[in-house]
């Protein structure tokens, strides 16, 4: 359990500059999200932390100890992989067992935490059996049981879910944040599904090209990104450029809004954020509403819970609009596009 | 660039010192003295000799014939076995199937031998087809080596094809005979263009085995001059004297080879078509007498091939008087005097290949760790040198560690420790692709975590990496213990009083006529090499497949 600090990181491959003068604190006992595409340096950022990638400058600190040059079998870290990487020719409990025997813990102690750790993530019966006949699910559960039975300073997990079927992948996120919160641990999540970030996190720090693009809670990171690619990567996002009239007010295609224009100024290139799901469809003979654009249905795809909808405005940008349940329109109609004033102006 | 670290950095350094030292110093060395005359002055005596008298440039040119005849022979045995195992089901199949691969493990000595107690000038069905009036024409010469030779490298050519075979995507011969073309014209058009590149590699393999070839061309060549026996004879007539001759010729057996690995690696291998994925045909059981007869010819191949093995041990228990084996009239008495008069072959045979086989699988393990799992500018040098001893047939190998070991600060020659240098290096490439295969399919990811738990990553491949891949490593082991106590080119070369090994003395009794003692060392050498793998196949369920 301890704070993780990271000053000025930086990490190249060859001539490649994968992480640049990057500096975070993850609070003692949080659970801490790296968000970003493949290739953002999110990997990276985890590997400098476990130990098994050397920054070329800058400092890792767990609390105050500088671990930077302490090599990776002695920072007492939990590690969970995405490929589970468990031993294949050693039991589930052996493989649980494997960090305790390492550091030297008695052999009946060994057994009654390996057997702690194991009910812990509901695995005791299995406690005989080799990794290959468990199901994924499984497997990363005892990876999971693996990390935390030596009681790791930070747990950090590299995609851990992403091998997994989507329906297992809801119930392993309830397993890891329980597990997590029991333990009050330190947690460094990397992952590229906004939808496990946000729903897992207490931070999220959302990455984009070796920097980090904006951090903070999910509610915020969601309600109120900071520019086009925070937006565009949290949430299914429109943006939509539209000129600045004055504070709250903006034009698109003609017609004002009135909406959060944020810090944005004029002749700046300013975009509207529009979530899909704020946005609503309304019949063109209902009249007197505010904050409407002209728009026509292109075509829908209907998912049970929703109907995705293609729309183009009136100007000819194409914006995508969940709307719930059945939609009655056709394609060719001509709709009302209503914008939630609450919709956020970003210049950046 | 970094200094080299503990333990990998030291790991990789101690690697490449035990490579230079044994590999690439020795062929240095042999290169030298092909341009030194005997006051140490550059010369071009050796490769002007090579190149301008009759009986070298005829060794070269019968080298070459001898290898372009056998690697057609070869194709033309192996490619049809390959295709009628993959593609039919004949009874036996399974057997026939893998038989092949015996005679990759049988030493070669032994298999010259028995041919000639068959078809040599007093052999068996010789004398019996004499007998009824039918004069075979000699053995000795090309029709023997081309046969023998073809009889054990089709192996080569028949394994490398039946892979590509199974690995080929049915769906593309089903795309085309739904595009309208004919099967037969598909096999030509889609079957054959996919696995030539992978025919071709094995090919290639089997022409550089043939130019290295010793024991089958010192048997059975006669009077015919090729490379590997001649410059065996000069090494033994120079001895003593200016190394010229040797050295020259040496050199030139070793720029052969290489331009064709080098020809195999540049051009061929890059030819080879990638499946993605798809399942191979499935066997079609033989129709009527076409299948019959295909499924004969194949049992027919595989049991000339198995001869060897049969006559051996027939002949081990026969009553022999010199050269003269009085076949059908049993008798103990040689293998008796193996083991009672003349056991040290036996034992050396045994400590020999014991000592290369440990110190050979834990070299090759160690360098194939560090190219595949630790790279570096140094395991990617490694990796280059490794593969040099495949240039080098074994009389070259031999040569260049006498020449480079005999004097100076490491003399090895004399001592036991050479007969070991000779079996690793000779080995070395292929237990190193043997190993690399096997690390390859280990997750990275396993390590790391090993590490993660607070293992050092020293210690993490003896508890993680290791125990994950104890029966590869065993099959591994079992092939250089095979292939050491097989070894004969080299060791003939290096070998002094008191190192005879098994081969050795098989290849002396042999041409001093004594059939009877031969056909008993062949006997305790092939049972000192089936017997372990027999019991690693039953045990430890290891692949044979992976023996190439």
């Amino acid at each position: 359990m301890s704070t993780i600090t990271i000053r000025g990181l930086t990490k190249r491959f060859e001539q490649h500059v994968v992480l640049q003068d990057l500096s975070l604190t993850i609070a003692d006992g949080s659970f801490f999200t790296l968000l970003g595409p493949s290739g953002c340096g999110k990997t990276t950022l985890l590997r400098c932390i476990a130990g098994f990638n050397d920054p070329d400058g800058g400092s890792i600190l767990f609390d105050d100890d500088d671990i930077t040059r302490v090599p990776a079998h002695r920072r007492n870290i939990g590690m969970v992989f995405q490929d589970y990487a468990l031993f294949p020719d050693k039991t589930v409990q052996d493989n649980v067992a494997y960090g305790l025997i390492a550091r030297k813990v008695a052999a009946d102690e060994v057994v009654a935490r390996a057997h702690e750790a194991l009910d812990q993530v509901g695995l005791r019966q299995y406690a005989d059996r080799f990794p290959a006949q468990l199901s994924g699910g499984q497997r990363q559960r005892v990876a999971l049981a693996r990390a935390l039975v030596i009681k790791p300073r930070v747990l950090l997990m590299d995609e851990p879910l992403s091998n997994l079927d989507a329906k297992l992948r809801l119930t392993m996120r309830d397993v890891i944040r329980d597990l997590q919160r029991q333990a009050h641990i330190t947690t460094v999540f990397v992952t590229h599904d906004q939808e496990e970030a946000l729903a897992l996190s207490d931070q999220v720090a959302v990455m984009q090209s070796g920097r980090i693009a904006q951090m903070g809670d999910p509610e915020s990171l969601y309600a109120r990104p900071q520019t086009a690619y925070v937006a565009d990567f949290v949430g299914s996002a429109n943006l939509l450029p539209v000129d600045y009239l004055a504070a709250g007010s903006v034009a698109v295609a003609g017609q004002t809004l009135s909406v959060d224009t944020g810090d944005a100024e004029s002749g700046r290139d300013n975009q509207l954020v529009l979530r899909s799901e704020a946005l609503t469809l309304l019949p063109r003979n209902e009249t007197g509403g505010a904050n409407r654009l002209g728009v026509t249905l292109l075509g829908r795809q209907y998912l049970g819970a929703k109907t995705l909808c293609r729309v183009a405005l009136d100007g000819g940008q194409v914006l995508q609009v969940d709307a719930p349940g059945i939609q009655r329109y056709a394609p060719g109609d001509a709709l009302w596009l209503h914008v939630p004033p609450s919709s956020r102006v970003i210049c950046r | 660039m970094k200094l080299p670290g503990w333990p990998w950095g030291i790991l990789s350094l101690f690697s490449l010192a035990v490579l230079v030292l044994f590999v690439a110093y020795p062929i240095s060395v042999l290169t030298l003295h092909s341009l030194q005359d005997a006051q140490g002055h550059l010369t071009f005596a050796g490769f002007a000799t090579v190149f301008g008298e009759a009986q070298y440039l005829e060794a070269i040119v019968n080298t070459l014939l001898l290898g372009v005849a056998v690697t057609c022979t070869s194709m033309a045995l192996g490619v049809p076995l390959a295709y009628v195992i993959a593609r039919c089901d004949f009874p036996l199949k399974s057997l026939v199937a893998i038989l092949p691969l015996v005679t990759i493990i049988i030493p070669e000595v032994i298999v010259g031998q028995s041919w000639l107690m068959m078809l040599g000038n007093n052999g068996l069905i010789t004398n019996s087809l004499r007998e009824v009036g039918v004069s075979l024409p000699s053995f000795y010469g090309w029709g023997g080596m081309i046969f023998s030779m073809t009889l054990i490298y089709y192996t080569y050519v028949y394994l490398g094809t039946l892979a590509a075979l199974r690995g080929f995507d049915g769906q593309l011969e089903e795309a085309s005979l739904s595009l309208g073309a004919s099967p037969l014209a598909t096999r030509i058009k889609v079957l054959l263009p996919t696995v030539a590149p992978a025919i071709l590699v094995n090919a290639l393999v089997v022409f550089t085995l043939v130019v290295g070839n010793f024991a089958l061309s010192s048997m059975l060549g006669g009077q015919i001059p090729l490379l590997s026996v001649m410059t065996y004879s000069l090494f033994v007539s120079e001895m003593g004297s200016s190394p010229v001759l040797q050295s020259s010729l040496s050199v030139v057996m070793v720029l052969l080879v290489g331009v064709v690995l080098f020809f195999q690696k540049r051009v061929v291998e890059r030819k080879m078509v990638q499946m993605t994925q798809g399942r191979a045909p499935a066997p079609r059981r033989a129709e009527s007498w076409r299948g019959s007869l295909l499924a004969l010819a194949a049992v027919v191949v595989v049991t000339l091939s198995l001869v060897p093995l049969i006559a051996v041990f027939v002949g081990a228990f026969t009553r022999a008087r010199g050269p003269v084996m009085h076949w059908g009239q049993w008798s103990t008495q040689s293998i008796e005097r193996a083991f009672a008069l003349a056991p040290e072959p036996i034992i050396n045979s045994m400590l020999f290949a014991g000592c290369a086989t440990v110190l050979g699988t834990a070299l090759a393990l160690l360098v194939s760790y560090l190219v595949v799992k630790k790279k570096s500018s140094l395991s990617g040098v490694l990796d280059y040198v490794v593969v040099l001893p495949l240039t080098i047939s074994g009389t070259v190998l031999g040569i260049a560690l006498v020449q480079s070991f005999n004097t100076g600060a490491l003399v090895l020659t004399g001592t036991s420790s050479i007969m070991i240098v000779c079996y690793v290096v000779r080995r070395l490439p292929f237990g190193v692709r043997n190993a690399s295969s096997m690390l390859y399919n280990i997750q990275g990811s396993i390590e790391e975590a090993s590490i993660s738990l607070g293992v050092s990553p020293l210690m993490t491949f003896f508890k993680v990496v290791l125990p994950v891949i104890k029966t590869s490593i065993l099959s591994a082991a079992i092939l250089m213990w095979a292939t050491s106590i097989s070894e004969l080119s080299a060791s003939i070369v290096v070998y002094s009083g008191g190192l005879e090994t098994l081969p050795i003395s098989i290849f002396r009794l042999v041409d001093t006529g004594r059939l009877g003692l031969a056909s008993a060392y062949g006997t305790v050498l092939v049972t000192l090499i089936l017997v372990p793998l027999a019991l690693a196949v039953k045990f430890f369920k290891i692949n044979l497949f992976s023996v190439k």
